[in-house]
């Protein structure tokens, strides 16, 4: 059975609208959809830009679990959200303690999570970590 | 964009300034096309002779660096034939007495040795821009990732006020830019300088509603750091933890040596991807995030509209939504934060800005999108700005301004004697970890990219067509492969910023534009050295790209 989901090619401003066909709950293809901007058009990354989905890894690996090291000169190991979180949180505080909130920066992303992710991201860099060092790649 | 993409085709005129629409945005391209077929008028600068230089009635082949120099010169024209609209002007605009006085300098004639353009060609254009009943003007990279960047902006938006165009549909001004959601990410307040909804961080009364809603004493009232400043932060030790949320500045940012000296010193360096990339190299813990497809929100089109993307499939392996990590991060801190889903968290956001409030999911869904402003719930959104010539401004009149023309940072000299500027690649995508793991994307193009080069420049530097050759500049060297064309203009190379073995911001310099910080990816002087032995040369290239995609992998396993 084949299944379309309405949804927004994450590739560029144009914001076109696209299908994305799943069979099985995989992908199987796109098509153009009636955006506004693109009535129905689509350029090659539209069409063929959902393939990293199925993790090809022709360039780079998806990344599957948490990583860390405790040191730079260690390789990364596999480690559980609990231990990560903790880690990431734990280091954050100090720094922030140990320099104040201004030695945080953090960035956004203007790729694909979203309007939703990046609002809570400011929200966590001004309300929590206290500073307002946060920006985006706007400029490539 | 003060107006919308599909208006682009109803205009009349439409003058192209540094943007290779056909390449950026093809969707974008193809309005354009059809504005032409529609009967258009189409005005193109570009020192490339582009796909839309080519259609184009008019094609102004301008020098690289010489953006400031040539609007000058339109406006000078405008002015001094008398071309503009008095009306316009005197009842909506201000500043014009100034403004002229600094244009006089720029006559076509007088700043013809900066730009290279014929002074018939400058006239003839603004005589049909003037002319044109509705004319939008569509402007890309080509001017904002120069050292002047805003000041160009900010001369273009007074050729549209000099001559009446903004405040209906088909007119105005448009920066169609890179990333799909630039544009949201603006709009939600991911800048050193604003809140959600552009509220400015230093207003006392914004930061009090924003403190309220999110159960804080206070907010910070300092503006933040801007990104390109970090190699310059570190370094004077006032920065040290950076997280990294979607964005590779290992790969996208300009002199990367100096990028990769900066995430070393750090003291803890926090990335959250989707994919493994050359900044989690980096890395001291990396969080492993859903994709495009794999998880719903809200993006921003160019044009200010606000569409809904959706969850297609599940997620493989044990990775989380960007928003719930950011929660647990927070609840990890000691500030508890909960949302349930992406609507939950948009409402939230509404709630607090004035000219998102009316933009519901409901809405969006209902009317396939809401370009904001979109200030209460039965408002259908807003296709073009400026209606009835209100501008963003106290008194709500558009501000003429003019700058002097600043010559780019890095000059070309006997070592260095070409001018390298960074474009982008039809079939990929900023730093590539997204397109380049799509198959068919990656037949279209593949490592180490290409660098275009004008035939009179290939002959003189003994340089073959699809050869492998050095490129270097003051900060470094790269492998790359020659593409001779002739719509590269002589004395400038030009290399799409893709690659990873090709990496042309090995090369570039972190010289930033003062106010928006964008870094001069369009300027800086190199030189090029052929290869002799060409099959030596594929194979370091096919080890170096192994050895990369080993590392990036490596970790992984
Ligand atoms: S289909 Fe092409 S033009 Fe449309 S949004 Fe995607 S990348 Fe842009």
């Amino acid at each position: 059975m084949e299944k379309k989901v309405e949804t927004i090619c994450p590739y560029c401003g144009a914001g076109c609208h696209l299908n994305l066909v799943t069979r099985n709950g995989k992908i199987v293809r796109a098509e153009g959809a009636p955006g506004r901007t693109n009535e129905g058009q689509l350029c090659l990354k539209g069409l063929y830009g959902w393939e990293f989905l199925n993790d090809t890894k022709v360039l780079s690996p998806r990344l599957k679990k948490p990583l860390i090291r405790y040191s730079r000169s260690e390789p990364f190991h596999e480690t559980s959200w609990e231990e990560a979180i903790r880690f990431a949180s734990t280091r954050l505080m100090e720094i922030k303690k140990k320099y104040g909130p201004d030695a945080i920066m953090a960035t956004g992303s203007a790729r694909g999570p979203g309007n939703e992710a990046n609002y809570v991201m400011q929200k966590l860099v001004r309300a929590v970590f206290g500073t307002n060092n946060i920006d985006h790649c706007a400029r490539i | 964009m003060s107006n919308s993409i599909p208006e682009i085709e109803d205009s009349k005129l439409l003058f192209v300034f540094g943007y290779n629409a056909a390449d950026s945005h093809p969707i974008v391209a193809r309005r354009i096309v059809r504005a032409k077929e529609k009967g258009a008028q189409i005005i193109t600068v570009d020192p490339r002779r582009t796909e839309a230089a080519r259609i184009s009635d008019l094609w102004l082949p301008i020098t690289n660096g010489a953006n400031m120099a040539l609007v000058n010169a339109c406006a000078n024209v405008l002015i001094e034939e008398d071309l503009y609209n008095h009306d316009y002007v005197e009842k909506y605009t201000e500043g014009f007495e100034s403004y002229r006085e600094t244009v006089s300098r720029y006559s076509p004639e007088a700043v013809e040795h900066i730009t290279g353009v014929k002074p018939e060609l400058v006239r003839k254009a603004m005589r049909m821009y003037a002319a044109a009943p509705d004319a939008f003007i569509l402007y890309g990279m080509g001017v904002t990732q120069f050292g002047q960047a805003v000041d160009v902006v900010k001369g273009l938006s007074g050729l549209a006020l000099l001559t009446g165009n903004y405040g209906r549909p088909s007119v105005g001004i448009g920066p169609v830019r890179g990333q799909n959601n630039v544009q949201g990410t603006c709009d939600v307040g991911v800048l050193p300088n604003v809140f959600p909804g552009y509220q400015s961080v230093t207003d006392a009364n914004v930061r009090a509603k924003f403190a309220k809603a999110w159960g804080v004493e206070s907010l910070p009232d300092k503006v933040g750091y801007m990104l390109s400043a970090i190699p310059h932060l570190v370094k004077d030790g006032k920065l040290k933890a950076f997280y990294v949320f979607g964005e590779d500045p290992a790969q996208t940012d300009a002199d990367l040596a100096g990028v990769r000296e900066a995430l070393q010193t750090l003291e803890l360096v926090i990335v959250q991807d989707i994919f493994m990339n050359k900044t989690a190299l980096f890395a001291d813990v990396i969080l492993p995030a859903t994709a495009w497809g794999e998880h719903e929100g809200i993006y921003s089109s160019a044009d200010r509209g606000f569409q809904h993307f959706r969850k297609a499939i599940e997620p493989k392996g044990d990775v989380k939504v960007d928003w719930e990590i950011f929660s647990l991060m927070a609840n990890a801190m000691g500030y508890p934060m909960h949302y349930n889903n992406t609507k939950e968290i948009w409402d939230e956001m509404r709630e607090l800005c004035p000219i998102y409030y009316g933009a519901t999911y409901e809405k969006i869904d209902s009317q396939g999108g809401v370009q904001w402003p979109c200030p209460t719930l039965d408002h259908p959104g807003t296709p073009y700005l400026y209606k009835g010539n209100k501008f963003d401004r106290p008194n709500g009149k558009g501000l003429l301004f003019a700058s002097e023309w600043r010559p780019p940072l890095e000059q070309v000299d006997g070592e260095y004697p070409l001018v390298l500027s960074t474009v982008r690649e039809v079939g990929h995508y900023s730093c590539r970890t997204m397109t380049g793991n799509c198959p068919t994307l990656k037949t279209l193009a593949d490592e180490p990219g290409y660098l275009q080069i004008n035939s009179a420049d290939a002959a003189k530097y003994g340089i073959e067509d699809e050869a492998l050759l050095w490129i270097s500049s003051r900060r470094g060297r790269v492998i790359t492969r020659a593409q001779i064309t002739d719509r590269a203009n002589a004395g400038t190379v030009y290399m799409t910023y893709q690659w990873w073995i090709g990496a042309c911001n090995e090369l570039t310099l972190e010289h930033v534009d003062p106010i928006s910080k964008t870094p001069e990816f369009k300027y800086c002087a190199v030189k090029i050295e052929p290869i002799s032995d060409q099959l030596r040369a594929e194979q370091y290239l096919q080890e170096e790209y192994s050895k990369l995609r080993y590392r990036l992998s490596e970790p992984v396993h």
